[in-house]
C-alpha cells in the first residue's frame, strides 16, 4: 500500500528537473527550489532513486513527466506501461502529470526519441482516444507537450498548434508549453514561433518548459537540436517573455538532460525565470496604475492584478533598476539577462 | 496516403536504418533535405541507446575499447531495439549478443563479464528491504526447516571465467595491468543492492548452492543438504551468520515443505 503524502500544490513559479547527479545534494542541502519534475520512466523500478524521491516528495511539490507512453502510436497504448505510470502516480501523488504529443513505439520497437505525427483527423482521433484512456486510468487531467521536430509530414492537414487546440477541446486535457521546443521547431520547419504560442488555448496551458538547444551546421542547413544540454539562450527567454505576457505566471520548469551541470546552475536558471515573470507582472501593474491615474478614476484590475508571483521583492528590484515606469517589459529583461550571463 | 500505422512502421524502420526507407515525398523540412533531417532521428536513437548500454556495461566498454563497443552496440540496437520505454530493462540480451560477435569468439570472458554487469544493473533497480538480525529471532520457535527470505535484489552468477576479478580490476582508481591474461577459473558471485551501491562477494560452491536454494524458496533444510552434498564440512552456523551479517535476510517464516528434490 502506498504511503500518504501531504498534498503540495505546484506554484506558478519556476522549478527544476530532478536529475540523478543532484539527488544527494537535494536531500542534504534542501535548496529553495519551487518544485521538482521527474521522468516517470526513471521511477518505475525499485532502485535507490525511488527511495530518495519519496523523501524529496515530502519537501517539494512534484510533477511527473512521462516520456515513453507514445500517445501518438496508431496501434494504441502499451497497457502495461500505462499501468506502471499509474503506479508511479499512486506512489508519489504528483500535482501535475504530463506527456508528449508524439510517438516513439512502432513495429514492436521503442525508439527512445519523440517523433512527430502527421497532423490530420486520423491522428487526432487516435491521440484523443489515447489521451482519454490515460486520463481515465489516472483519474486526472494530463498536460500534453508540444514537440521539437526536425521533419514534418507533407500530408498534414492542420498545424501542430491547431491539432493541440482541438485535442484540448475533445479530451479536456491541458497543455504543457515547451518554449524551447517551439523555437527549435519553428526554426527547423520555418514557421512563426510567437504565432504558434498565440494559437494555443491560453487557459489550457498548465505548465511551461525551458531548456537550451544546440546549433548544428549540416551543409547549408542550420538545424537546431533539442539536446537540453546548455543554459536557456536569450532567444528562448524572449519567447518565454512573450508567453508569460500573454498567459500570466505559469509553473515553469528548467530542463537539463545532457552534460548536466552543478545544481546551482539549474537553480540560477530557475531564479531568472522567476525574475522575468515577476518583472512582467510588475510592469503590467505599473502600466495599469498609470492608465488609471491618467483617467483620474480608480482603475479596474488587469486579469493578472490578483495573481501572486513568487518573488515580489525581485520584481520591485527589477523595476527600480529599469526606472519608474516599464512601458515595455521585453527590452529591459533581455538586457539584464545578457549582463548576468 | 498511407494509414497512420503503416506510416509509423515505415518511419520506425527508417530510424533504425532498416530498408526500405521512408520516401522523401512524405516529409518536409523547410528548405532542408528531409532525408538529411531524418538522420537526426537515426542518430538520436542510436546515440541515446548506446549511452544507455555504456552506462550499464562500463567494464565491458573498457575491455573492448570504446570505439568497438559503440560499433557492437549500434548493431545490437538495430537488430534488437528496446521493446518498451523502461530503459532500465534494456540490455538483458546484450551479453548473449556479444557471444555471437566473431571478433570476440576467442575472448568469452568479455561476454561473461557483461553478464555480471547486467546482474549489477538488475540488482540496482530492485528493492532493498529492511534486513533482519539474528537477535530478532532469539525467542522464536522456527520449527525444523524455516523459510529464509532473502533480499529480492540478490543475483547469483556462476561463470567458468574469473569475472569478479576482471570487474574488480576495472573499478575506478584501480590500475589495470594491460598485459595480464585473464584465466579460465570458475567463479561464483553473489550480487545484491545495499542502499545506493551493490555488494559483490565471491562464494565457494557449497555457499553458492546454499544461497541459491534459499533464494528459490526451497527452505533451510533443503539448502543445507545441498551444501553438505557438495562440501561435507559445510558449516551451517557460519553460513547463517554470514547471511544475516550481509543484510541478506529479510524474513524467516515457519513453513511445512513438501519438496521431494
Amino acid at each position: 500500500m502506498s504511503r500518504m503524502f501531504q498534498p503540495l500544490a505546484i506554484p506558478a513559479s519556476a522549478g527544476i528537473g530532478l536529475r540523478s547527479p543532484h539527488i544527494g545534494e537535494m536531500l542534504t542541502r534542501r535548496p529553495s527550489a519551487g518544485w521538482l519534475e521527474v521522468h516517470a520512466e526513471n521511477y518505475m523500478g525499485d532502485g535507490a532513486g525511488v527511495e530518495a524521491l519519496e523523501k524529496l516528495r515530502e519537501i517539494y511539490p512534484l510533477s511527473v513527466h512521462g516520456v515513453g507512453l507514445s500517445l501518438g502510436s496508431a496501434r494504441g497504448l502499451d497497457r502495461d506501461h500505462l499501468e506502471r505510470l499509474r503506479r508511479v502516480c499512486e506512489r508519489f501523488q504528483p500535482d501535475l502529470v504530463s506527456e508528449h504529443l508524439a510517438w516513439s513505439v512502432a513495429d514492436g520497437a521503442y525508439l527512445n526519441d519523440l517523433l512527430p505525427l502527421r497532423y490530420d483527423e486520423e491522428a487526432l482521433a487516435i491521440v484523443a482516444r489515447n489521451v482519454e484512456t490515460v486520463q481515465g486510468t489516472l483519474k486526472r487531467q494530463v498536460l500534453i507537450e508540444n514537440l521539437s521536430a526536425y521533419v514534418a509530414f507533407a500530408d498534414s492537414s492542420v498545424s501542430e498548434a491547431e491539432f493541440l487546440a482541438e485535442l484540448v477541446a475533445r479530451t479536456g486535457c491541458g497543455l504543457l508549453l515547451d518554449v524551447n521546443n517551439v523555437h527549435v521547431s519553428a526554426h527547423n520547419l520555418q514557421y512563426d514561433a510567437k504565432a504558434f504560442i498565440d494559437a494555443l488555448p491560453a487557459g489550457a496551458i498548465g505548465e511551461i518548459h525551458l531548456a537550451g538547444h544546440a546549433t548544428n551546421q549540416v551543409g547549408a542547413d542550420t538545424v537546431l537540436i533539442d539536446d537540453h544540454g546548455s543554459r536557456v539562450p536569450p532567444v528562448v527567454w524572449t519567447l518565454y517573455q512573450h508567453a508569460i505576457t500573454r498567459l500570466g505566471p505559469r509553473p515553469t520548469l528548467i530542463e537539463w538532460d545532457t552534460d548536466v551541470p552543478v545544481l546551482d546552475v539549474l537553480l540560477g536558471e530557475a531564479m531568472w525565470a522567476d525574475m522575468l515573470t515577476a518583472s512582467i507582472m510588475f510592469s503590467r501593474k505599473q502600466a495599469a496604475r498609470q492608465a488609471a491615474a491618467t483617467k483620474s478614476r480608480p482603475g479596474s484590475p488587469t486579469p493578472f492584478e490578483n495573481v501572486r508571483t513568487s518573488m515580489p521583492v525581485l520584481a520591485a528590484f527589477a523595476a527600480a533598476k529599469a526606472g519608474p515606469v516599464l512601458s515595455n517589459a521585453l527590452t529591459p529583461m533581455e538586457g539584464r539577462y545578457d549582463v548576468a550571463a | 496516403m498511407l494509414p497512420l500505422e503503416h506510416l509509423q512502421t515505415t518511419m520506425a524502420r527508417s530510424v533504425l536504418a532498416i530498408e526500405p526507407m521512408v520516401s522523401a515525398k512524405m516529409l518536409t523540412a523547410g528548405k532542408a533535405d528531409p532525408l538529411a533531417r531524418l538522420r537526426i532521428y537515426q542518430n538520436n536513437t542510436r546515440s541515446s541507446l548506446t549511452a544507455v548500454l555504456m552506462a550499464v556495461f562500463p567494464v565491458t566498454v573498457r575491455l573492448v575499447d570504446e570505439r568497438f563497443f559503440r560499433y557492437v552496440a549500434s548493431e545490437f540496437i538495430r537488430r534488437h531495439p528496446p521493446v518498451e520505454s523502461r530503459l532500465a530493462r534494456y540490455g538483458a540480451g546484450f551479453p548473449r549478443f556479444l557471444k555471437t560477435i566473431d571478433t570476440l569468439s576467442d575472448m568469452p570472458i568479455i561476454a561473461e563479464t557483461a553478464r555480471l554487469e547486467w546482474a549489477i544493473a538488475e540488482a540496482l533497480d530492485t528493492a532493498s528491504l529492511p534486513p533482519r538480525t539474528l537477535a530478532d529471532y532469539d525467542k522464536v520457535d522456527l520449527g525444523p526447516s524455516p523459510d529464509i527470505l532473502l533480499q529480492p535484489s540478490l543475483r547469483l552468477i556462476v561463470s567458468h571465467w574469473s569475472i569478479l576479478s576482471v570487474w574488480t580490476a576495472h573499478q575506478q582508481g584501480t590500475v589495470v595491468d594491460q598485459h595480464c591474461t585473464w584465466t579460465r577459473r570458475p567463479e561464483r558471485v553473489a550480487v545484491w543492492r545495499a542502499e545506493n551501491s551493490v555488494r559483490l562477494v565471491l562464494l565457494d560452491r557449497a555457499d553458492f548452492a546454499f544461497r541459491h536454494s534459499l533464494k528459490h524458496g526451497f527452505g533451510l533444510e533443503h539448502a543445507a543438504s545441498r551444501a553438505n552434498a557438495l562440501e561435507p564440512n559445510f558449516d551451517l552456523v557460519s553460513a547463517l551468520v554470514r547471511l544475516f551479517a550481509d543484510g541478506l535476510v529479510t524474513n524467516v517464516r515457519i513453513t511445512v515443505h513438501s519438496l521431494s528434490n
